[in-house]
């Protein structure tokens, strides 16, 4: 068996623990070094693949730039084939790579390939002056690179998949919703369906795909409170359209679905987000009156607002520790971003009427020190909590 | 079924996805017939394809007050050497040439824009300001597609 390349720090916890379980008496001298033999730190390894995954996302997006340069010199049909015969060299290669030295390399091929099919949908669409700012466009670009990366099990271009559905998905809820309201509902509901897709993957199968889904999870369900959580909502009525009810459903069925079979923390992941969206639901119905002057809040409105604050806070604050659980550090630092943004401008929000000037500012600078020690300490705690578990 | 067999699927059912995107247009500049219009230009950046004119047509009728969303169909009625808009009806016309729109806040009729490079953009909307019209191609289901514009 070869040498297998691992970081640094995971090299450095196989040390200590061979000394360990010899001294425990669990391996004799000449086993710990057997298994020494097989792992060697692998920076140049981390770092070839850093810098390929780097290349392949610039190279993607660099024909996708190349398209909105619009090279007149070259006639659309012309412009057409040769951005096709790009996607489908990158497609080619990325196969004949897996076939013969399966590594990183194919990896970046797929990125090209699932970025570049991007180039070819915007190009035709260019070539045949598609009107402007359509998003479906971006959701067939992330449609055909979920199809690739199902069909070839590859997370690189899952991941474009995944970035350029969600990117259309906000679009579109943002363009026909017309509402801060429905926004925020589709958001929720969008964040329970691919939770599930996410639990679907730990528990059945391609447990890799599980950590991209997990965290287009945790990002829709943070938008959507964000949004649910606003003090001042224009309408509060929420507009009950056929493609929510459909998405209701479709969230409902999908989630009760990866529940049957998943292990305890997918079906608390599950029921977190459910919980999420109803109080979300909720915090919408709950509409104190606006005062005319935006001095007098209303008492029902500072509980409303307080309320609020408590349910995000909660919500961040499970992300983080689902990141813990998982092993996601994505996930970990997504849910503090967002309880640092949703802590500013919740405290503009309730605390300008109030305050202002310097005080605002050292009202929440002391909010937003104190948040950040709080959950860097719980994180703390969580890391040492799981690490003393017994496997 | 091997992975090669599935990427191969995988590539035709995406060209078959390029294709759905861009059927209207294609549709149009496949089957249409031409017909020329007027045309007024204002410019922005589309993030992904670059430089553009948004075109306005004065000639076609915006639908009124109070305006119902959805699916309008707009007769095209000749007038000189140029085509003009009829009333916006939810039917489609029984006869005569017409465009198949989309009626928000005003009339999408995928004619809207016409991408270029920054240059040829910007020289494109001097032109437009001082009157130009635009040829375009429209099928038999009124879907349309900008196939060039020129000065009046």
């Amino acid at each position: 068996m070869g040498t297998q390349s691992i970081s640094t720090k995971r090299l450095d916890w196989l040390e200590r623990e061979l000394t360990q379980w010899q001294g425990d008496g669990l391996v004799d001298a000449d086993a710990a070094g057997r298994i020494r033999t097989r792992y060697a730190a692998g920076t140049r390894f981390s770092l070839a693949r850093l810098m390929l995954g780097l290349g392949a996302a610039f190279g993607g997006v660099g024909l996708i730039w190349l398209v909105a340069a619009n090279l007149e010199q070259i006639s659309p049909p012309v412009r057409f084939a040769g951005i096709t015969a790009l996607w489908l060299a990158a497609v080619a290669g990325a196969e004949v790579l897996a076939a013969r030295r399966p590594g990183a390399a194919v990896g970046a091929f797929r990125t090209v390939a699932a970025l570049a099919f991007g180039a070819v949908v915007f190009q035709a669409a260019q070539s045949l002056q598609v009107p402007a700012y359509d998003a479906g466009l971006v959701g067939v670009w992330g449609a055909g690179a979920l199809l690739y990366a199902y069909a070839t099990a590859a997370v690189a271009p899952l991941v474009v998949g995944i970035a350029a559905g969600v990117g259309w998905y906000v679009w579109l809820v943002a363009e026909r919703t017309e509402s801060v309201v429905g926004s925020a509902v589709a958001l929720l509901l969008a964040a329970v369906l691919t939770a599930a897709v996410a639990v679907a993957h730990t528990t059945w199968r391609l447990a890799d795909f599980a950590p991209p889904w997990r965290l287009a999870s945790a990002l829709l369900a943070l938008l959507g409170l964000f949004l649910a959580a606003l003090p001042r909502l224009d309408d509060t009525d929420l507009p009950v359209t056929r493609v929510l009810v459909l998405g209701a459903a479709a969230a409902a069925v999908a989630a009760a679905a990866a529940a049957l079979r998943a292990d305890r923390t997918g079906q608390r992941e599950l029921a977190a987000v459910t919980v999420a969206t109803v109080l979300a639901v909720l915090l919408i119905a709950w509409a104190p009156p606006a005062p005319d002057d935006v001095a007098q809040l209303s008492g029902e409105a500072l509980l409303r607002a307080m309320t609020a604050i408590a349910v995000y806070l909660l919500a961040a604050a499970w992300f983080a520790v689902l990141g813990v659980l998982r092993d996601a550090q994505g996930l970990t630092q997504l849910a503090t971003g967002g309880l640092v943004l949703f802590t500013v401008v919740q405290s503009f929000a309730v605390f300008e009427p109030i305050l202002s000037g310097a005080a605002l500012f050292l009202t929440l600078g002391a909010i937003l020190a104190g948040t950040g020690y709080l959950v860097d300490r719980g994180r703390r705690r969580l890391v040492a909590d799981v690490e003393e578990v017994p496997a | 079924m091997s992975r090669t067999v599935r990427v191969v699927v995988v590539c035709v059912l995406q060209l078959v996805l390029v294709g759905a995107a861009v059927a209207p247009s294609l549709s149009a500049r496949v089957t249409g017939q031409e017909y020329v219009l007027e045309v007024a230009p204002v410019d922005p950046i589309d993030p992904f394809r670059g430089a553009y004119v948004t075109l306005d047509y004065p000639g076609l009728v915006q639908p009124e007050e109070p305006r119902e969303e959805g699916t309008v169909f707009v007769p095209l009625v000749q007038a000189g050497d140029v085509w003009r808009g009829g009333v916006p009806q939810r039917d489609r016309p029984s006869s005569g040439p017409y465009l198949r729109c989309e009626a928000d806040f005003r009339l999408r009729c995928g004619i809207e824009s016409l991408f270029a490079s920054q240059e040829t953009a910007r020289r494109l909307e001097r032109q437009l300001a001082e009157g130009a019209v635009a040829r375009v191609k429209v099928d038999g289901r009124g879907n349309a597609a900008v196939v060039g514009v020129e000065p009046r």
